[in-house]
């Protein structure tokens, strides 16, 4: 899953870029509204963490301006500022939860999670296709009842694949949810996770869309 | 005691002074008046008797064929005695009311004499060998005197007592606008800080109406400004916590998933300069508390402005800014140069100063502190390579949690604090930006006094 993470301060931001990566998540870290802006252009993101605090607009602003675009993107606002009030306006101008500083980590990612489910359009943690069933948050997958190990870009894949189940998803955009905006991957890395994928729990549990990428296997008998 | 029962005490006392003062006058001049009426009715009714008894035939007065005194009976408390004279010594009483007093030795005209205990009031006329006396029981006219005195003090009594009974009245009524303004205020929540509501006032109470709108305005701003300041001092505090917090999350994740090394050490090295942040905000919020507070520290007002200016540098080194090599000390004269304010104040002037002007200018270029001395003040300037500061934000730059919009720690406090203890020194800040580029902090300070310099420490 791609983060955006909008914070001014570097200390903080590297603390979350840090902690994010190490639950899997790519963080791309900007540190204005401006930047920002170019990042959601330019790349597809699955989260934003917005700090409200920001040097060239008010993160409020950014948010109304956001929304008033039609960017239904997921947004997780961070704030030091803790008046019921900051946080009431917050909800009402388009965020879709609050944190306040200082935060815990473990319940950062469990919100970003909580986000994904719904932006998904599940309640429940639990993501089952056929007879397979996956625990994103936990990191752990089943395939007929017994665990299989995936690596981390390989759970996060499968987790943007279900975070995305009827949408045909193409290798910019699962590049970005994977990779964010790092630079140096391999031209094929993406077929290679799929490969292992398709290995490890079934060959149409992703079908490849010809010319267009790839979506989740239709067929769900098991939901 | 209450207003209402001070004012009413107030006038029930005047009232009744004053009244009781016209009411003695009028019952004294009136006792005299009557007093003179009465004894003129003595003095005519023994006329009228003189006048009768002279019609008389003469032997009626031969005192021979008379006999004994004869009694006439009478009103009590009136008296009347006829006499005749016997040469000059002896009288013969002739006829006398019944009851009446014994009146042959009273002296002529008027006269008060005890007879049977009882006073009398006596008026003698002698008429030729008649000598007649007529005679008031005193206590027939005391009685007179207090009915009068009781039907004209009665309603005074009453009118005094209503008065009084209005006057209280009144009185709740005149300060009923004081009970309202009361209410109003009583009756308002601690942190409501709106005005207050119009209030019907007469005239002379509106000024007190006036000002407590203005002092609940002023408090209204005060409690701003406060809450202002606790938000943002909390936001400083928030910001490196967070910072100390995640990072240290990050290390115990990374050692749980068994990547020990490199990530582990950055996070903490990280959490540790979180915590120099928070400890440096810290120290900043609570000079500042001080300061506010008027606390002075108890140190002589004299610092020795070179050695601070080393020390400010010292510390500036050991929380990793690299003040040992930028900072580029000028001093112009020889003399030791005294500003009159405590060592540790003009330590944390100097600090603040070059911490803005080592965070705000690129690391490669220089930062010139020139210390001088004109005339009874010294001058003290900070001067770096930066960008400066644009014309519109100079102003704002001194208030509190300002700062510069870039990707950046500190408190925000810095030159709030420099301006606040400038000015409790009777001193001046002055920010300018320099023509060449950067900005040039000018601080100047009035020098430590001749006395100053000769006590110890």
């Amino acid at each position: 899953m791609h983060v955006l993470l909008i914070e001014d301060n570097a200390l903080v931001a590297s603390g979350i870029c840090a902690g994010l990566q190490l639950h899997g998540y790519s963080v791309t870290r900007v540190h204005t509204a401006g930047s920002a802006d170019s990042v959601l252009r330019s790349t597809h993101v699955d989260l934003a963490i917005l700090d409200l605090g920001l040097p060239d607009e008010d993160g409020l602003s950014l948010l109304r301006r956001w929304r008033a675009s039609g960017q239904d993107l997921p947004i997780l606002v961070l704030t030091a500022r803790d008046a019921v009030a900051h946080r009431i306006q917050g909800l009402q101008d388009g965020a879709d939860d609050y944190l306040t500083k200082p935060f815990d980590l473990d319940e950062l990612c469990a919100r970003l999670q909580a986000l994904l489910r719904r932006a998904g359009g599940r309640a429940v943690r639990e993501l089952v296709w056929r007879n397979v069933r996956i625990l994103p948050d936990q990191g752990q997958a089943w395939c007929a009842g017994i665990p299989v190990s995936l690596s981390r870009r390989e759970l996060a894949l499968l987790q943007v694949f279900c975070q995305y189940p009827r949408q045909i998803l193409s290798n910019a955009q699962l590049e970005d949810s994977l990779y964010g905006l790092e630079m140096n991957i391999e031209s094929n890395a993406l077929s290679v996770h799929i490969h292992h994928l398709r290995r490890k729990l079934g060959q149409d549990i992703i079908e490849t869309v010809r010319g267009q990428g790839y979506r989740l296997g239709t067929a769900e008998p098991g939901e | 005691m209450t207003l209402r029962l001070r004012l009413l005490l107030a006038i029930g006392i005047s009232l009744t002074l004053l009244w009781s003062l016209v009411a003695g006058w009028l019952f004294m001049d009136m006792r005299r008046e009557l007093q003179a009426v009465l004894d003129n009715r003595l003095q005519a009714s023994a006329r009228m008797v003189a006048g009768l008894i002279e019609q008389m035939p003469v032997d009626v007065l031969d005192v021979d064929t008379s006999q004994a005194q004869i009694d006439i009976a009478t009103l009590d408390g009136l008296a009347c005695e006829v006499s005749i004279m016997r040469g000059q010594i002896t009288s013969k009483t002739l006829v006398r009311t019944q009851g009446g007093p014994d009146m042959s030795d009273t002296q002529p005209g008027f006269g008060t004499y005890r007879r049977n205990g009882n006073l009398w009031r006596v008026y003698v006329l002698e008429q030729g060998d008649l000598r007649i006396a007529t005679a008031d029981r005193m206590n027939v006219r005391d009685t007179l005197l207090q009915g009068l005195a009781l039907s004209f003090g009665l309603p005074f009594a009453i009118a005094l007592v209503g008065s009084l009974l209005l006057s209280w009245r009144a009185i709740g009524k005149g300060l009923q606008p004081f009970d309202r303004i009361r209410a109003l205020l009583a009756g308002r929540d601690p942190g409501d800080l709106s005005p207050l509501p119009t209030v019907s006032a007469p005239p002379d109470l509106q000024p007190l109406v006036d000002t407590i709108h203005d002092l609940l305005q002023r408090v209204a701003g005060a409690i701003l400004r406060e809450r202002q300041f606790t938000d943002d001092a909390a936001h400083e505090l928030r910001t490196p916590l967070t910072a100390i917090k995640t990072h240290l999350q990050v290390a115990r994740l990374a050692i749980a998933q068994g990547r020990e090394g490199g990530l582990v050490q950055d996070s903490l090295a990280s959490a540790e300069q979180g915590a120099v942040y928070l400890q440096e905000t810290l120290d900043q919020l609570l000079l500042l508390a001080r300061l506010d507070s008027q606390q002075e520290p108890t140190e002589p007002q004299l610092a020795d402005v070179t050695a601070a200016a080393r020390q400010a540098g010292a510390e500036l080194t050991a929380i990793g800014l690299d003040a040992d090599t930028r900072i580029r000390l000028v001093q112009r004269t020889n003399a030791p140069l005294s500003a009159a304010i405590p060592h540790s104040l003009m330590v944390a002037t100097l600090r603040n100063l070059l911490d803005n002007a080592l965070r705000y200018s690129p690391s490669s270029t220089p930062v010139d502190i020139d210390l001088s001395q004109d005339g009874a003040h010294i001058r003290i300037a900070v001067q770096d390579q930066g960008p400066g500061i644009a014309d519109d934000q100079i102003a704002k730059v001194t208030e509190r949690f300002w700062r510069a919009q870039r990707d950046d720690f500190g408190s925000g406090l810095g030159l709030s604090i420099v301006r606040l203890i400038v000015d409790r020194h009777q001193g001046t800040l002055a920010l300018s930006n320099r023509s060449g580029g950067g900005l040039t902090a000018e601080v100047v300070l009035p020098c430590a006094g001749p006395a100053q310099l000769n006590s110890p420490g």
